[in-house]
């Protein structure tokens, strides 16, 4: 069984396709990180699961079940663009109204609660108009987070945080998962930090899925890269092409890529009197994975 | 996991708009915005029945010599032939209906109506509460409204004189057709659901009576008109019996039901924002 199962779905806008028979499957537990370019059908496929926007075809399902099915539907938390909460509200006030909808007995203590996970408990009684984006962003949490749902879908949730800010998220994101075995459906431009937490990934491009991979296997299949600074780039990159496959000029560094054997580059390097200033050993990360899959769908 | 989809229950109808009234009365009565309209349907009738007056042969006279015409007019009326057959509690249904459309535009403009559509499947929830709630503010308007008219008919001493019998049964009458007012202006507000100013500006059209002054006009005066165009609130009149009170009852529940219905229907076929 998977958290989410979607099958063959489609949604236009007058006749422009923003997801275009797309599947995908998200596994209980995991953190999937759903990556894409901007208006490459991200947010639309995250309302459709939301039920915001009405599908032209195609099924979803959580947790087995029918999408629209309100036994399911009460365990699905979402922050999809903004929090949804009342500016002229107080943060509880917001929070209460969330507890009412969702028939919680402990309303009180439920509030307390998502808002000690995200941090916030100090400022109960501010009204949501005078917080911070960063504060809004968590607040926005906190209300996906009331009666412990078991899915929760968020649409670029660090996008505008700073440093901390996006700290502190990813914090609550893992607590979140680890202590309420929650499923967490991401989206974000900002894989550094996606990386970090993910544990699955989709690819989504121009309405389409191009690729569905686990962290592990892009781990797996992350290819391994020598990192090198020498005085004379140029000269180096020569000596270099003519030992190694592919060799890459990144900023002023030189990239020797499926080759982990430092020892026989800076041998080569040292025969041909290139002297090494800066040396390391490193797998690409989701970013530029990212980039590549990009570039390899461009020239297809 | 298998016992985790175990607990996935489905709540009930009435567990599922517990929680959605819940959610909207408790707005209701944590917004200034509710007691403001209170005190505008309290207001309105006194400042009317105080401050109109005809010119005449002999000067101006006051146009309300009675104090319960503010409530409503002596005959049931199919269309409007002065304004003062008109200004009476009909005028609540004008200050419901921008008060539904503030209520509504709120939902969308502060993107709750998104937390309250990812967690509630169902989009007749939502119909059927705002037009609870609306119909629950609009009688409650009523109330101050009748207030605000005694107290002001105290004021200019007008009179008081009146078939008991017939001005409470035309009070419920009105009371009554809150419902259907409701779900008519949470019908409009979900059609124009994406323009704040065109749902307040269709809320004030319908609520005016615009449509059966017009259709009067062309027409000529009908009942059936009436039923269909002003939800028969003018067969609570200072003479009507117990068949007017059952008239709004029914027509009340019609509207709610047509009007629930067709707006549920359009909100399941439509993107929600």
């Amino acid at each position: 069984m998977y958290a989410i199962e979607i099958n063959g779905l489609s949604k236009s806008f007058r006749g422009m396709y923003a997801v275009n028979d797309l599947s995908l499957k998200v596994p209980v537990g995991a953190i999937y990180g759903f990556i894409g370019e901007n208006g490459s059908g991200k947010s639309t496929t995250e309302k459709l699961i939301c039920g915001h926007l009405v599908a032209d075809k195609g099924e979803i399902k959580l947790f087995g079940r029918d999408y629209t099915d309100p036994g399911v539907r009460v365990k699905v938390g979402a922050l999809i663009e903004n929090a949804g909460c009342f500016p002229g509200s107080s943060v509880y006030t917001n929070l209460m109204m969330q507890a009412i909808n969702l028939n919680l007995e402990n309303a009180h203590e439920e509030i307390m609660r998502v808002l000690k996970i995200v941090r916030m408990e100090d400022n109960v009684h501010l009204k949501f108009k005078k917080c911070s984006l960063g504060m809004k962003q968590r607040i926005g949490i906190a209300m996906a987070l009331m009666g412990s749902p078991k899915l929760l879908i968020l649409d670029e949730p660090i996008n505008g945080l700073d440093a901390d800010g996006m700290r502190i998220m990813r914090e609550i994101l893992v607590e979140v998962v680890t202590t309420q075995n929650c499923t967490v459906f991401i989206s974000s431009h900002i894989l550094g930090e996606l990386e970090k937490i993910a544990t699955h990934y989709g690819i989504i491009r121009r309405g389409k899925l191009v690729q569905e991979i686990s962290a592990k296997e892009m781990e797996s299949r992350a290819r391994v890269f020598v990192s090198l600074k020498v005085k004379d780039t140029e000269g180096a990159k020569k000596v270099l092409k003519e030992r190694f496959a592919v060799v890459k000029e990144e900023e002023e560094y030189l990239r020797v890529y499926d080759e982990e054997n430092v020892e026989s580059i800076v041998e080569c390097l040292l025969k041909n009197g290139h002297a090494v200033s800066e040396i390391s050993k490193n797998k690409i990360g989701l970013e530029e994975y990212y980039i590549e899959l990009m570039s390899e769908k461009e020239r297809e | 996991m298998q016992n985790e989809e175990l607990k996935f229950q489905s709540p009930t109808f009435f567990q599922r708009l517990k929680g959605m009234l819940g959610v909207d009365f408790y707005r209701l009565f944590h917004t200034p915005m509710f007691y403001i309209f209170l005190a505008i349907a309290a207001i309105i009738p006194a400042m009317v029945l105080g401050m109109t007056s005809m010119e005449t042969a002999e000067g101006a006279v006051p146009m309300y010599t009675n104090t319960w015409q503010m409530i409503a007019a002596n005959i049931p009326l199919y269309a409007v032939r002065d304004i003062s057959e008109y200004a009476n509690m009909n005028m609540v249904f004008i200050f419901g209906g921008i008060m539904v459309s503030i209520f509504i535009g709120h939902d969308y403009k502060s993107g709750y109506v998104k937390q309250l559509f990812t967690t509630h499947a169902k989009k007749e929830d939502y119909m059927m509460s705002k037009s609870l709630v609306g119909a629950f503010s609009m009688a409650c308007m009523c109330v101050t409204y009748l207030l605000g008219t005694i107290i002001a008919g105290l004021f200019v001493r007008a009179s008081f004189e009146v078939n008991v019998g017939s001005l409470i049964l035309a009070v419920l009458g009105k009371m009554v057709m809150s419902l259907g007012w409701a779900s008519l202006y949470t019908f409009l507000n979900i059609i124009f659901r994406k323009y704040f100013g065109i749902s307040i500006a269709s809320s004030f059209f319908f609520g005016t009576g615009i449509l059966i002054v017009g259709a009067g006009a062309i027409v000529g005066n009908s009942p059936i008109l009436n039923v269909f165009l002003y939800g028969s609130s003018v067969y609570a009149c200072l003479s009507c019996g117990i068949d007017a009170l059952l008239t709004c009852i029914v027509v009340s529940l019609a509207w709610a039901v047509i009007y629930n219905l067709v707006g549920s229907m359009v909100l399941y076929k439509s993107d929600v924002y």
